[in-house]
């Protein structure tokens, strides 16, 4: 039989972000291990800071003691109730937590009887808190021990992770040996990211936070040309093996970037730093143009790009657009993933959530969205964090872009795998 | 030389030390084993006194050890947050002592010694659980006696030992029981290891024990004869070689650890057997994927088979060939563009070779993809479109046109197929949950396209996708479909459908939510490509002669 809590996941999380705690690890549940002063104690003292949680029909109401059960100690310990989605709160003591559980003359602003399953609060506790009445009775106490997920040791192995995913790109070579540098396209609505990630890569590789391409929350977009971003491993290293190309974003208007400038990107016709224009999709005779495109010219990958936090407005017509291009791009036998960037914005979520991303409910709902809305298989959905107000890298962030670009080598060897044999005869 | 033969010797005396250990199940036998334990001293300072020349090299040698352990331990040695703990050994309860550690109450920092690698190695092998800390020996005490206060009733959980050189664990899959009883009952159990080499390497090996607490000793018992004893007073483990063989040691193992934890196991799969599963699973995995690289079609009539994906739009055809070439190449690819849309997404035929790795030989089959069934006429895969399919006449990436098919006077067609060419084994493949929702117009056309396989004589399977519960399908052996399936009404369903043998009815998930690869879902996967194979040599074998 499993041990497991009566909080959701979003009660659980409102609880961690209300007191400053990254983790609970339930340590006593009392419909399991027995409504007993004793029992508790037995299993929750010398555990370090603790939440102690009731459960009534109608409230979940309970105690945060940091520090927690160790004897003599007198520690402030908060009380709070949940109301819907909020939380209330009224402060006790300083005094012995132990005492929460036996009534005396010192404590009478908050008593929890384990063997009658009944709380007693003060008047004024009451109100503070909320609560209908003094006496409630209560159906389970769970006590849990609070933690940091960004210890030392999570930060060490993120670190180690991180080490060993940049290895892994610096080293890649593309299938078959076919091209030296896969060209990734970021494609997607204005702000949604894209020259972010660029930069969040090459901050990555470089060993601090960089801004080379120009980003902004300008509705017209930042990005008019087209830029084929080579990132070097360190400030004068080596080219690495990928080329981020980087389009203007999409936008609801027609004539803005056409269906047939991005074709023409995909089949490599267009030079570096390009100047779109609205009026004339780029064709043969422009001065840039590349007439015959050899392989390492084309686009290996398309990586559609989507704000977590502006997704949910797209426009009827944007959603279309979307899914237009998708479609062409299947007809070119183009291999797709998608980057959900600025994932950080979306309800509740903290930096320690990064670790586990796609365990996060709000995540889940986000992902899911996308898979209905737009076809997209879930497993090829990728969150990261983009670099905003930071000057200096966290490890946890640059593990989830790395693992993102990493994914997008793995589709472009797809890509080049299903190549037909007459096109990689181009040399390189 | 000589210190060879010291080590041959020393091997010779380890079957004897095994063979005179028994069990502590009565006072009468301790005293027994206490008497028996004075008179080896006796012969073994015997044997040393009698080979003086040699007793000077042994000494050399174990001081040596000595001197190595020593230096390993000072190398390993890992920060610890609660350094400066000084535990008072002689008593049942420790002292705490002030620590370097203090968190920002002034308290001691109750946080795992585990880390975070070997936590994610664990998590993996459970099956995609998380560990929470219950109880840290240096923070609350060596005896197991607070430890079972604090770690009874607490579901699965997993003891983590920490050596100098090694940490052992010891996962339990029922709860500790109360102080003063004892685990009885056979539970599910593993033993594993980590060894602090150059590169983490974890190996596990799984048995039943049940558990005892007696005084100062916690056993955990394997069997009669075989069984992992921790002493609280001295800080020892002991491993039997027998048991500590998979785990690979080659000598009764003991040492002293420094410290233990043990952690609840949350997350696992709430099913009976899921744990021997696991256990299976690896291996199992590798066994398939080993046998079918070796493959070859029968009687070497052809270089590679080709199976043919027919079926529904949405049904998996794409995805099936996605997740076949993920497992061969180690992660989750996207070769074949899958997605949800009303019309099919695939609307080239393709014949997609794979390779073993990403830079291997191709492996002796291939897949092809064709455009999904619409059940409408004019929309979707042309059923005219089969017998050529089938015969081998259409080559690699051709356009398919619903409404009208592929003829001779195409470019490309293929006029003079050879057997290589042909279609060996056609999978017809269908969501499993929409097998009651199939139309009638669907099921029409799929018999159409059955009756031109029929006639062609291809031998035929169907392959069920989108199981949402690879545990539930297999025998815990996976050798055979398991009785109680619990989607037997859908292979019943197909088998009266179609006319296909339920043991050519297949049952898989394929990679399209998931991040990572699971065995239980290789199995599935490599399993049915199996069966595939063995179709494709019953169609070879029943060729006339040519």
């Amino acid at each position: 039989m499993a041990v497991t809590t009566c909080l959701t996941w979003m009660q659980e999380k409102h609880l961690k972000t209300y007191f400053g705690e990254e983790q609970f690890s339930l340590l006593y549940k009392a419909s399991v291990h027995g409504f007993s002063k004793e029992k508790l104690l037995d299993r929750c003292s010398h555990q370090g800071s603790i939440l102690t949680v009731i459960y009534n029909e109608y409230h979940i109401l309970g105690a945060y003691m940091p520090g927690g059960y160790l004897g003599e100690l007198d520690i402030s310990i908060t009380l709070f109730a949940f109301q819907e989605t909020e939380i209330s709160k009224c402060e006790i003591g300083p005094l012995n937590p132990c005492l929460l559980f036996s009534g005396n003359n010192i404590n009478s602003q908050f008593i929890i009887n384990l063997e009658k399953k009944a709380v007693v609060t003060s008047v004024t506790t009451m109100e503070k808190l909320g609560l209908p009445q003094c006496c409630m009775s209560f159906k389970e106490c769970e006590v849990f021990r609070c933690e940091d997920l960004l210890d030392k040791r999570s930060v060490d192995g993120i670190i180690e992770l991180k080490e060993s995913l940049m290895s892994t790109i610096r080293t890649y070579k593309p299938y078959g040996g076919l091209v030296h540098q896969i060209q990734i396209l970021l494609l997607g609505p204005i702000g949604a990211g894209k020259s972010s990630f660029f930069n969040a890569v090459k901050s990555v590789f470089r060993g601090h936070v960089t801004n080379q391409a120009l980003v902004g929350s300008d509705i017209t977009g930042v990005s008019e040309k087209y830029r084929r971003y080579v990132v070097k491993d360190g400030k004068d290293g080596d080219p690495l093996p990928f080329i981020l190309c980087d389009l203007p974003g999409l936008s609801e208007k027609e004539g803005r970037l056409c269906l047939d400038d991005i074709l023409s990107v995909l089949k490599g016709h267009v030079a570096d730093r390009y100047q779109f224009n609205s009026m004339n999709p780029v064709k043969p005779g422009h001065g840039d143009y590349i007439c015959y495109p050899l392989l390492k010219d084309r686009i290996h990958c398309v990586a559609f790009v989507f704000s977590a936090y502006s997704v949910h407005c797209l426009s009827d017509e944007m959603v279309e657009k979307i899914k237009r291009i998708r479609k062409e791009l299947i007809k070119c036998g183009m291999v797709q993933v998608v980057l959900l960037t600025h994932v950080d914005t979306l309800d509740l979520i903290t930096k320690g959530d990064l670790i586990d991303i796609y365990k996060c409910v709000p995540v889940k709902l986000k992902l899911e969205e996308l898979h209905r809305e737009f076809g997209f298989p879930l497993s090829d959905i990728f969150v990261v964090s983009n670099y905003s107000s930071e000057w200096e890298l966290e490890p946890v962030k640059d593990v989830l872009i790395l693992s993102a670009l990493r994914q997008m080598l793995w589709a472009a060897d797809d890509f080049l795998e299903d190549l037909p044999l007459e096109e990689t005869n181009r040399g390189v | 030389m000589a210190l060879l033969w010291l080590w041959c010797r020393s091997a010779a005396i380890a079957p004897i030390q095994t063979l005179a250990w028994e069990p502590l199940y009565a006072s009468g036998a301790a005293l027994q084993k206490a008497k028996k334990d004075r008179k080896k001293k006796k012969e073994r300072k015997r044997n040393l006194s009698v080979e003086g020349v040699l007793c000077c090299d042994m000494f050399v040698t174990l001081s040596f050890t000595f001197l190595s352990l020593k230096q390993a331990a000072l190398i390993s040695a890992e920060p610890s947050p609660n350094r400066g703990c000084s535990i008072n050994q002689s008593r049942e309860y420790s002292i705490y002592a002030p620590s370097n550690s203090e968190n920002r109450y002034g308290t001691m920092e109750v946080t795992p010694r585990l880390t975070w690698n070997e936590e994610k190695s664990l998590q993996k092998l459970l099956g995609n659980v998380s560990l929470r800390l219950l109880y840290k020996s240096s923070v609350h005490g060596n005896s197991f006696g607070t430890m079972l206060n604090k770690c009874s009733c607490q579901g699965s959980t997993i003891l983590m030992v920490y050596l100098p050189n090694n940490v052992f664990g010891i996962f339990v899959l029922e709860s500790y029981p109360e102080m003063s009883e004892h685990l009885k009952k056979p539970t599910t159990s593993f033993l594993l290891s980590f060894q602090k080499n150059k590169i983490m390497e974890m190996t596990a090996a799984f048995f039943n024990s049940t558990v005892d607490l007696i005084d100062n000793k916690l056993r955990f018992n394997f069997s009669q004869v075989q069984y992992v004893l921790l002493r609280s007073n001295t800080q020892n483990i002991f491993i039997p070689r027998l048991l500590g063989e998979k785990l690979g040691l080659t000598y009764d193992f003991k040492s002293q650890y420094t410290e233990y934890e043990v952690f609840r196991v949350e997350g696992m799969k709430d099913e009976p057997g899921y744990i021997n599963r696991i256990a299976g699973a690896t291996p199992h995995r590798d066994s398939l994927l080993a046998e079918l690289r070796a493959y070859r079609p029968y009687a070497d009539l052809v270089s590679e088979i080709r199976i043919l994906l027919l079926g529904p739009v949405g049904s998996g055809k794409s995805s099936f060939f996605n997740s076949v070439k993920s497992i061969f190449r180690g992660h989750l690819t996207r070769q074949a563009i899958v997605g949800s849309d009303i019309s099919s997404i695939t609307e080239k035929y393709r014949i997609y070779s794979i390779k073993d790795e990403k830079d291997g030989k191709s492996l002796p089959f291939m897949l092809c993809d064709s455009m999904g069934l619409n059940e409408k006429d004019g929309v979707g895969l042309c059923v005219d479109d089969i017998p050529h399919i089938l015969k081998g006449c259409m080559p690699d990436r051709y356009q398919f046109n619903p409404q009208k098919p592929i003829t001779p006077k195409h470019p490309t067609f293929i006029t003079s197929p050879s057997l290589n060419h042909r279609i060996h084994c056609v999978a017809y493949v269908f969501d499993i949950n929409s097998i009651d929702n199939l139309s009638f117009q669907m099921l029409a056309k799929v018999k159409q396209v059955q009756k031109e396989v029929l006639k062609c004589g291809v031998s035929q399977v169907a392959l069920l996708t989108k199981v949402n519960n690879c545990n539930g399908v297999l025998q815990d052996n996976f050798l055979q479909m398991s009785e109680s399936m619990i989607y037997k009404s859908q292979v019943r369903d197909v088998n009266m459908m179609l006319g296909i043998p339920k043991s050519n009815i297949l049952v898989v998930e394929n990679y399209a939510s998931e991040r990572e690869m699971d065995p239980l879902q290789d199995i599935l996967i490599l399993s049915a490509l199996k069966q595939m194979t063995r179709a494709a040599d019953d169609f070879l074998e029943d060729l006339p002669l040519e």
